[in-house]
């Protein structure tokens, strides 16, 4: 018993001895697991070496530092950071992609903070951080702050559960699509909700809004998913990426289906031209008109967590996920996604800059005489396809 | 139908409308990536400015005479003549601008008869109070004036443009100049005192019943600038411009 060196409290544990110590709570291998798994052994490794610097008696083999539950408890904590830290680095380059791209199509410069502008949203983020809190005084208080939180909470919940690739998830689900979307659907309602909750006609209007939208899109919408799912013969995001590895990217068969999905994820996201809850001009940011200062900006970067979330959902249904066709999963599955992903986003941005917003009486027609009907068609020829037995 | 783009379309495929504002978005997009933006970062980098940019006049004191034409030229009257002193100790009479009334027309440097004044390329005018907008002769002064900042009357016929003639229409043996009504002239030389060139001398012409000599300006015509201040000093109106027609 004595003093240890550095490198017999840091090391490294294989991922068999991992897998069977019994605390892991996965069977496959995870990338952002071991990463935070990696860092807990390098952290508490080396807690544990500078207290064994003063206490000669703590070693390695009896210390309950380097025990495995502590190990993977401290690996959880550290994964899901990860998880979400490059979800949001994801957001952030997003929202730079989109800044950018609306400065080239109105012929301007775009942000100009930091290289090619990108710190621009940073401090954008620190300026709305250093704003007042203001909240009105005839408010509905427990609703007005429930809604807020569980609308961003819903959103950043659901930009997480999507995978980047077969080894970077937080679970696995069997019916992975199914509860995405449920939480997906669940944003109008608290918009609603919101919107009566503060007091204010605009704010009324905007969460009226909101629920019409959800009403014309979210069934077209949904049909998509069910046609995929049918193509593919499975609800699970691996599975459904793995069918298009095998076959071909669905937009090939599906290439209606995309265009219904894009502009169903368009509206499903509230941007423009669908972003009718908000509606700046006319109602003066709509639903989130009472809430000032960094609500607002985490409810804006609630809506790039669920543009992301659509992005990537049109990725996996009908570009392949993380695969590439012929050469399969990369070195760098997630870069790959992550690549698509911001490159489904240019279309989102360039519609952003083209189109003027859709009438809250244009909506229901092109949900149910124009999305609608696509739709069904589309369902037919898959089955059709299926029938056939060429997928 | 709100969208009249549509109506070129056949009423069967107006739908795939959609297709063309998206295609024009990135077809602006491409070019603007390609050829950067219109727009620039102001404060950080400035657009080219030509030289004969009509920014805040400036003024070349040493050529400046200081006859005053631009002050009367002046349309937002802006400009006062001051007395200031040379580099050599004299007391001169300079022009003094108000940049905070001044348009920025550029008719001082198009008047001035000697090109003293001309037009600038700053245009960075901006200050903390109204004292500091108030340009002193020895302030006008802006470095690197050259000869494109000068203005110059040109005016030209359009029927000699028609023609192909270019050149202006200039009177060889007469121009503008003052001319004396000998029989209101009083012999107070005051004329001789304002004139800025020193181009009027006065001659004894004869003497009168009480034989005191009776003195006329004899105006130089090569020195002369027209500045019209002995016309306007004149007491008698006895001084009148001739205009050459």
């Amino acid at each position: 018993m004595g003093y240890c060196s550095i490198l017999e409290w840091i090391f490294f544990r294989p991922w068999d001895s991992i897998k069977e110590s019994g605390y892991c709570p996965y069977s496959d291998y995870n990338l952002p697991y071991m990463i935070g798994l990696r860092l807990s052994e390098i952290i508490l490794g080396f807690i544990g070496w500078l207290i064994n610097i003063f206490v000669p008696s703590w070693s390695p083999e009896n210390s309950f530092l380097l025990s495995p539950a502590l190990l993977n408890g401290t690996a959880v904590v550290l994964e899901v950071v990860i998880i979400f830290a490059v979800g949001f680095i994801i957001n952030l380059t997003m929202i730079w992609e989109e800044r950018k791209i609306l400065g080239r199509t109105m012929d301007r410069r775009a942000t100009m903070i930091g290289p090619l502008g990108y710190f621009q949203c940073l401090g954008d983020g620190l300026k709305t951080f250093c704003k007042e809190n203001i909240a009105p005084r005839a408010i509905d208080k427990k609703v007005y702050w429930w809604a807020l939180s569980l609308v961003i909470g819903s959103s950043v919940l659901i930009a997480c559960m999507v995978p980047l690739s077969d080894r970077w998830y937080i679970v696995n689900y069997d019916a992975g699509l199914m509860v995405i979307f449920g939480l997906f659907a669940l944003a109008p309602f608290l918009i609603l909700s919101a919107g009566w909750a503060q007091n204010n006609k605009y704010s009324l209007i905007g969460g009226m809004r909101a629920a019409e939208l959800m009403i014309s899109y979210e069934v077209p919408m949904l049909i998509m998913l069910a046609t995929t799912c049918l193509m593919a013969e499975t609800y699970t995001i691996g599975g459904i990426v793995k069918a298009q590895f095998d076959t071909v990217w669905y937009i090939v068969p599906q290439c209606l289906g995309f265009f219904v999905f894009l502009v169903a994820a368009i509206a499903e996201s509230e941007r423009v031209p669908f972003d009718l809850s908000e509606a700046e001009a006319e109602l003066v940011e709509g639903w989130q008109t009472e809430y000032a200062g960094m609500k607002w900006g985490l409810i804006m970067l609630g809506d790039y967590f669920r543009g992301y979330t659509a992005c990537a959902f049109i990725v996996i249904l009908y570009l392949g996920g993380w695969m590439l066709p012929g050469l399969g999963c990369t070195p760098v599955p997630e870069l790959v996604f992550i690549g698509k992903v911001c490159l489904v986003f240019a279309i989102f941005a360039i519609a952003r800059g083209a189109y003027p917003r859709v009438r809250t009486d244009q909506i229901l027609n092109i949900g149910w005489k124009v999305l609608m009907p696509l739709a069904l068609v589309n369902l037919a020829f898959v089955i059709v396809l299926k029938t056939v037995g060429w997928f | 139908m709100p969208y009249k783009f549509l109506n070129k379309y056949p009423k069967k495929f107006r739908g795939t409308g959609i297709i063309v504002p998206f295609g024009m978005a990135v077809k602006r997009m491409i070019k603007s990536t390609i050829h950067r933006p219109v727009t620039i970062m102001y404060p950080y980098e400035k657009e080219w400015v030509p030289d004969n940019y009509r920014g805040r006049p400036g003024l070349r004191f040493e050529k400046c005479l200081g006859c005053g034409i631009c002050v009367r030229a002046c349309p937002t009257t802006c400009i006062e003549l001051v007395d200031v002193t040379d580099d050599k100790g004299n007391t001169v009479k300079r022009p003094q601008v108000n940049i905070g009334r001044c348009m920025m027309c550029g008719y001082c440097a198009e008047y001035c008869p000697v090109d003293a004044m001309t037009t600038t390329t700053d245009y960075e005018l901006a200050e903390f109070n109204r004292k500091d907008l108030i340009y002193d002769p020895h302030r006008l002064a802006f470095e690197g004036t050259n000869e494109m900042m000068e203005v110059h009357i040109s005016e030209h016929l359009l029927s000699n443009l028609a023609k192909g003639i270019t050149d202006k229409p200039v009177a060889f043996f007469e121009t503008d100049r003052p001319v004396l009504d000998d029989t209101k002239c009083i012999s107070c030389q005051k004329c001789a005192k304002v004139c800025p060139t020193s181009a009027i001398t006065m001659v004894v012409v004869g003497t009168n019943a009480k034989g005191r000599e009776i003195k006329h300006p004899i105006i130089e015509s090569s020195k002369c600038v027209s500045c019209e201040n002995c016309v306007i000093n004149c007491p008698k109106a006895a001084l009148k411009i001739k205009e050459v027609l």
